[in-house]
Order: C-alpha cells, then sequence, then structure tokens
C-alpha cells in the first residue's frame, strides 16, 4: 500500500452502513474519500434496491448512480431481520466507530436497533441516524425520494427562473438533476459525524439526528431570510431582472452583471449597438425595472453568436459569463484534466473508465481503490477475518440465508 | 448521573480566522460556528461582506441575508490595504486552528497570507481556500457567481425540461458548496488533531456542482450517452412528478419506485382497476405510460389540499410531500418542534426568523447563541484579550485606519 494512503484524514476509522436511501449512501461514499473503511450491509440475495436504478451502465444493467456513490466500499450482506444476522450486525459494531443507518424509526424498534438499544449496546459508537425528516417530529416514518425532499426544502418550489420559466409559466416546478438534495443531506450528514469523532474520546458515542429536509432548508436559508422582510418568494419574483440563460447559435451561457463595470463590459461585448445607448440604460435601478426590454435585445443578439466567442472574449472583457456544458465536455476539460478530477475505475466487463473524485482537495489526493462489487464479495473478508468466525459458519449461514 | 461531558459542543476550543465573504466561504464558518467553534469574521470598512445590505425599507439598518450565516461570529476589522495589515492578519491566524478564505487564487499570496507564509507563522493551520474553479489550473483566475458554476459544473446544463433550456442554479449551489467546504475542513481538522499536521483544503465550487452529476458522467464514461435534461423524470420511477393542489401555485410531488408503493397509490386513489391494467403492470410499464399516469393523478390532486394528498398517500405507504414554501417551512410543527427553524430575539428585543442547526446531537448540541455581530464588535475582544494589545496600542491602530 502506498504511504500516502495512510495520510486520509480518517484513516483507521470504521464505519457500518446501513442504508438504501441515497443520502446515507453518499455519506458513506464521502467517508470512504476521506478514507474511512466502509463496510455496506446490504439485503441477502439482490442487495441493495439501488443497484437496479436506471440508468444502467452495460448490459448486466449496473446502475450508474449505485456505482457512482457506493465506490471504495466493501459489500457485506446480512439479513438484519434474523437472530444471527442481528448478532452479527453487533459483533461489526463492536469493531465500528459510526453507524450510519437510514431504517425508518419504527422500523428500527421492530429490528432491535432502537438508538437506546444501540447506545446500550455500544457506549462509544457514533449513531449517525439519515433520515428525510430526521429521527424526531410527527413526520420522521414519512417516506420520501429526491423529488420530496428537494420539495420539503424550500428549493423545489422555487426552480425554475429566468429562460425557463418564461417559456413554460404554467408548468409545474422543475426538479434539479439527479439527486442534489439527497447529496446535500449526505453531506450534512459528514458534517455531523465528523463533529461527533472529533469529541468521541471525551464524550463517547452518541446519537446524531440527521435530516435531509433540515440541511435543504438550511442551504436554502435566504429564502427564509426574505420571508422575514416581508416577501413571499415564488419562481416568478426571484428571476433575474435581465441576463441569465441566453441561447447562443451552438448551446447556452449564462450571463450575470451584478456590478456597472460588468454591465459596461457587456454592451461593449456586444458592439455597442445603438439601443444600449440610451439613456436610462446607464442607470442600474431603470434597467432592473425594464429587465424584460434589455432581454429583448441581449436575447436577440445571443442568438446570432458563438457559445465559444463569447466565452473567450467574455473574460477579456470581465463579463461573467459562462457555458452551459455538457459531461462530454467536462470529462476532457483542460481544467479537469489539470486538477485530476477523475480517476479511472476498472469495471469488469467494460474496463476503464473515469469517475469523478471528490469535491475536495486534500494534500494527499482521494482515490478511487474499489469499484462496487457484487452484493456479499466481501462477506469471507469481513465476517472471518475481522470477526474472526469460521468459513463453515459462513457457509451455514448462507444456507440459512442469513448472509 | 453518568459523567457529565465537559464539553458542549463538537467545536468547542477551535478557532477560525475567517476572511470568507458573499454566500459559499460564510456558509461554511456558519456551519462551523453552529457546531462551537469560535469564529472571527475578518471585514474592513473598506471591504465590508456585501452581504450585509441594510433593508431600509423595511425599517431594518442590520445585517440582512448575512444575518443567517453570521449569527454566531464574532466581528472584527483588519485593513488589509494598510502596511500592517498583513500583520494583524497573521497575528489572528497565529491564535487560529483553521483559516478560511475566498479570494480569487493568489490573492492571499499577495496580501502576504498565502498558505507557506501561514506555514511560517502557523505550521500546523489548516487553511480552507473555496473559489470558483480552484487554486490550479489554466482557469483557476475565471470568476464567477453560482448560476455560472451550475453552467461549468454542468447541474445546470442538466436541470430543466427536456424540451427547454438549462436553467440557473441559484444560492443553494453558493450554500452546498459552503457545506462541502464545511465537511472537508472537518475532516482535515480531525487530522491535524490526531497527526498535528496542517495543510491546505481546495475547494471548488464548480467541481461541487460537477459532483451532483457524477452519476451522468459515470454514464457517459461508460456508455457514450448522456442524459440531458429530463424535466421532473428520472428513469425507472413513474409516476415521479409534481402535480396541481386546490389553491393557486400549489403542488404535492409524488415519487413511485417500488411495486408496493404503486399497489398502494391504486387503493388510496381508489384506482384498483390499474392494478390489473397491463399499461400499469411493471415499474418499465408504468415508464412508458408515465404521461397518461400524471395526467390522470394531476385531475385527483386539483381539487385537493397538498396536506391531505400527503397524509393519504404517506399512510398507504407511498413517498409524497407538499411542495414547501418559505411560509410552509416556518410554520410546520415538524420543524419547529426539531428546532430548525426559529425566531430568536436581539438584546434589544428585535426579532428575525432563522434557520437553527441542521443536525440534533443527543450530547453537545450545535445552536445559534449569539445575535448578528455589528461591524468591529468584537475588535477588543480579539486585539486586547486575545493578542494581548494594550488600549493605547488598538486605539493608535484604530486611529491609523489599520484597524479600521
Amino acid at each position: 500500500m502506498p504511504a500516502a494512503l495512510n495520510d486520509t484524514p480518517l484513516d483507521g476509522i470504521v464505519v457500518v452502513e446501513y442504508c438504501r436511501s441515497v443520502a446515507g449512501s453518499y455519506a458513506g461514499r464521502m467517508l470512504a474519500l476521506m478514507g474511512a473503511t466502509v463496510i455496506k450491509i446490504e439485503a441477502p440475495g439482490e442487495g441493495d434496491p439501488l443497484r437496479r436504478m436506471p440508468p444502467f451502465i452495460d448490459w448486466a444493467k449496473r446502475s450508474a448512480l449505485f456505482d457512482y456513490i457506493n465506490v471504495n466500499k466493501s459489500s457485506v450482506t446480512l439479513d438484519v431481520k434474523t437472530k444471527s444476522g442481528l448478532a452479527l450486525l453487533n459483533e461489526l459494531l463492536k469493531k465500528a466507530d459510526v453507524f450510519l443507518d437510514d431504517t425508518r424509526p419504527s422500523d428500527r424498534k421492530t429490528l432491535g436497533l432502537a438508538p437506546e438499544n444501540v447506545a446500550a449496546d455500544h457506549a462509544s459508537l457514533l449513531f449517525a441516524s439519515v433520515l428525510p425528516f430526521g429521527a424526531k417530529g410527527e413526520h420522521s416514518d414519512y417516506l420520501a425520494y429526491e423529488l420530496n425532499t428537494l420539495h420539503s426544502g424550500g428549493e423545489g418550489y422555487l426552480m425554475p427562473n429566468g429562460l425557463a420559466l418564461e417559456l413554460f409559466p404554467d408548468r409545474p416546478p422543475v426538479k434539479i438533476y439527479g439527486q442534489f438534495a439527497q447529496f446535500v443531506g449526505g453531506t450534512s450528514a459528514v458534517c455531523a459525524i465528523i463533529s461527533g469523532l472529533l469529541i468521541q474520546d471525551v464524550v463517547g458515542g452518541q446519537f446524531l439526528d440527521i435530516s435531509v429536509q433540515d440541511a435543504n432548508v438550511a442551504l436554502s436559508c435566504f429564502n427564509i431570510q426574505r420571508l422575514g422582510e416581508g416577501v413571499l418568494e415564488n419562481r416568478h419574483g426571484r428571476s433575474f431582472q435581465y441576463g441569465g440563460v441566453l441561447e447562443c447559435s451552438d448551446g447556452y451561457v449564462g450571463v450575470l452583471t451584478l456590478e456597472q463595470h460588468q454591465w459596461e463590459g457587456l454592451v461593449k461585448l456586444m458592439g455597442e449597438p445603438d439601443w444600449t445607448k440610451q439613456e436610462w440604460l446607464k442607470d442600474p435601478l431603470a434597467r432592473g425595472r425594464r429587465g424584460a426590454q434589455i432581454n429583448k435585445g441581449i436575447r436577440a443578439w445571443a442568438k446570432t453568436q458563438k457559445v465559444e466567442d463569447l466565452v473567450i472574449k467574455g473574460q477579456t472583457l470581465n463579463v461573467p459569463l459562462a457555458k452551459y456544458v455538457g459531461p462530454d465536455e467536462i470529462l476532457v476539460a483542460d481544467q479537469t484534466k489539470a486538477r485530476h478530477m477523475f480517476a479511472e475505475v476498472e469495471i469488469p466487463g467494460i474496463g476503464k473508465v473515469p469517475m469523478l473524485t471528490a469535491p475536495f482537495q486534500f494534500t494527499t489526493p482521494a482515490k478511487l481503490a474499489a469499484y462496487p462489487a457484487q452484493p456479499g464479495a466481501n462477506n469471507a473478508a469481513v465476517l472471518c477475518e475481522l470477526l474472526g468466525h469460521s468459513r463453515a459458519e459462513l457457509d451455514r449461514w448462507a444456507a440459512e440465508k442469513v448472509v | 448521573m453518568e459523567n457529565k461531558p465537559t464539553i458542549k459542543k463538537p467545536l468547542q476550543g477551535v478557532r477560525i480566522a475567517d476572511f470568507t465573504v458573499h454566500a459559499a466561504g460564510p456558509f461554511c464558518t456558519h456551519l462551523l460556528a453552529l457546531l462551537g467553534a469560535e469564529c472571527l469574521k475578518v471585514e474592513s470598512t473598506r471591504r465590508v461582506d456585501v452581504f450585509r445590505k441594510p433593508h431600509p425599507v423595511y425599517g431594518r439598518m442590520e445585517a440582512a441575508s448575512f444575518a443567517q450565516v453570521a449569527a454566531n461570529k464574532k466581528s472584527i476589522q483588519i485593513n488589509m490595504k494598510h502596511p500592517r495589515g498583513a500583520e494583524l492578519a497573521r497575528k489572528v491566524i497565529g491564535i487560529s486552528d483553521i483559516m478560511c478564505e475566498s479570494f480569487r487564487p493568489g490573492v492571499m499570496d499577495r496580501l502576504g497570507i498565502g498558505y507557506e507564509a501561514l506555514k511560517a507563522v502557523k505550521e500546523d493551520i489548516v487553511m480552507v481556500s473555496i473559489s470558483a474553479c480552484g487554486q490550479t489550473g489554466p482557469e483557476r483566475n475565471y470568476r464567477g457567481y453560482a448560476p455560472l458554476f451550475g453552467a461549468t459544473g454542468g447541474l445546470g446544463t442538466l436541470t430543466g425540461f427536456a424540451d427547454g433550456p438549462p436553467v440557473e442554479m441559484r444560492h443553494v449551489m453558493d450554500h452546498g458548496t459552503g457545506l462541502t467546504a464545511a465537511a472537508a475542513t472537518l475532516a482535515a481538522y480531525f487530522r491535524k488533531k490526531r497527526t498535528g499536521k496542517g495543510q491546505h483544503v481546495d475547494i471548488a465550487a464548480r467541481e461541487v456542482a460537477t459532483s451532483f452529476i457524477g452519476d451522468a458522467l459515470l454514464q457517459f464514461a461508460a456508455t457514450g450517452h448522456s442524459p440531458g435534461r429530463q424535466g421532473n423524470d428520472i428513469p425507472g420511477m413513474a409516476p415521479h412528478n409534481v402535480y396541481p393542489c386546490e389553491g393557486k401555485d400549489m403542488w404535492v410531488s409524488i415519487a413511485v419506485a417500488e411495486d408496493s408503493e404503486w399497489t398502494g397509490l391504486a387503493r388510496a386513489m381508489r384506482r384498483e382497476q390499474w392494478l390489473s391494467d397491463r399499461r400499469y403492470a411493471t415499474g418499465a410499464a408504468r415508464w412508458e405510460n408515465r404521461r397518461e399516469l400524471d395526467k390522470e393523478i394531476g385531475e385527483w390532486t386539483r381539487t385537493q389540499t397538498r396536506e391531505d394528498v400527503t397524509a393519504l398517500l404517506q399512510k398507504h405507504g407511498v413517498p409524497a410531500f407538499p411542495s414547501y414554501h418559505a411560509k410552509d417551512i416556518v410554520e410546520d410543527a415538524h420543524m419547529l418542534s426539531r428546532g430548525a427553524v426559529k425566531e430568536l430575539t436581539s438584546p434589544k428585543g428585535e426579532k428575525r426568523l432563522a434557520v437553527g442547526a441542521p443536525w440534533g446531537f443527543s450530547k453537545t448540541p450545535a445552536s445559534i447563541d449569539t445575535w448578528t455581530p455589528e461591524l468591529g464588535e468584537h475588535n477588543r475582544y480579539v486585539f486586547g484579550e486575545l493578542l494581548g494589545m494594550k488600549d493605547s496600542e488598538i486605539l493608535a491602530l484604530i486611529e491609523d485606519k489599520a484597524i479600521y
């Protein structure tokens, strides 16, 4: 093992992850990339239902989402509903620093995983509960996927703004791509978990109640602030008065001129057409009031332009302007390569494929070490080598469908 | 009684020198302050954080959006353009464990407080830099706002209706960057606590945006196919949409993945016939016929309140929740019982709405403890009490506009 691997922030920390939600699994991914040993517990047989979530990356129906958020983990299958399964989980928790769990509070009681039971058996363990609405409160047993949690946090109601909203004013709100709210919940969980680890030697274990909704409301705090000032934000009221998404001849750019000199730069970028010479346009407040009129001019001009030309000229004129890029461009961008954002992983049957490592850079770079294998791929390594059980026991549990 | 922990908060005793401004950086240090860190926010009259916007129109002369990310912080003034500015900054950093900043790459070096200079003052400092594109690479100097990171990071590109344009990401993008930075800062501080080693943590807002489309990037890399914009669709889930309810601009989100959820939905809607309908027999079939389902469900929800639909569907095991606006959030009994939103009162009796700490800790709860600091409110505490400067010395620095 290269020496550098030992220098990761969470080296030596053991996390047992019993999660089926994207939020919980994403927290596990981040902890694994920070150097923790993450053991994922899945149901025997088909494993985590997320494994069957499209989009797929091959004919064997490997899920892109599952693989992205479960890299660098070991997989152990355990039927926690059986007595032997629960006993094995408890043996694992004895070796762990963190128990990352997203079981519904009512099911925890049934399974014998109520926080007070776990605390009684494992005094120094951090029980990190990651649930859509948290472990306490009247919605704690509510079910939710990404779409529901995004809307529970306030941002779902406020999307889209700008051009998309003008084109389709009567459509329902549109979600942010993918699993935004869930990843936010998972990242929030990581904050709580490392905070607990920092003082674990003094205070011992504790129960961490992480709510995906709370995390998303925190992100949307300016929305709450506006309400305190008497303004209830909605999609229409929140749109930028002018600028935003512009359609060019070959794609889209975003432009945002918050400061006077940036607006003047944009006028230069447009080649100072006659309409920009009107006196009222010099006043930022007047521009705000007559944004629709400005948009007409900017949008007509943008349609005749090529994206790359605007990006290059925009930078020299200090106009905040950016291209809306897709996955294809991100993978090959010079900035991406210079910063080693991706690392190659070996996917069985496909070969080497680049995968995004992490949205943070430490002195010791995060490494993608283990591509997600089949459910239970690490049963022997964990149950026999780590916990000291015999192969015979493992075979018996397999026959009983405990593992 | 068990041994009562003497530690009240996870980051008790941890000090942060906070040079961040705007949204992303201050959100990072706000979270760390909620966790108990003593956060010294450094500003100057020359360069006040623009998010300290007063709103005289509403009768408030104090900070506005700033208040949401500054409540637990202490405010000090250092004029970095003054010849003694860098020296004062280094002193403050010298008594801190963590330093956060959100300037353009290279600016801290020019000011004399870059990572190399700080290491000389305090070898084990954890320095956290939050920028648009990162500290390295050909585009490191690109500046940007949240919608622009959303564009160059790809998240905005994949967000939107399938037949429409991309969509701007707003403050949640800044704050998502701050949240990621907070997690990374905690990890780096944990390593420092265990090994004594400091480091420079580099967070790029663009890369945080990109991390939210990691599955799409993997899909593209493996198959050559990118998902594109897909409105409210998530492949494999149907029905999966936001449906109109009684009232103006009122919506409910409903999401179905498993067969059990589908059965629950059909029963809740009293459409048991759907359970034997070939069009909806499997998840794949429901996905194929999702527009028909959307239409029927929308007609059913239209005459009901969001709350009624949610309660009924949850009872039947179907994930559903209203599309909450800000007022819904602050009036939600569940949120209030968790302390996730609350009303704060200033020492003078002013009130404001605040978002609380987003986590529950059974032994060491995070919380908002103080009111938004005024600019320079803690100059005397930091320069006098912590750094041991005499009153006369501080007054001279104020006179000379070094503390300004």
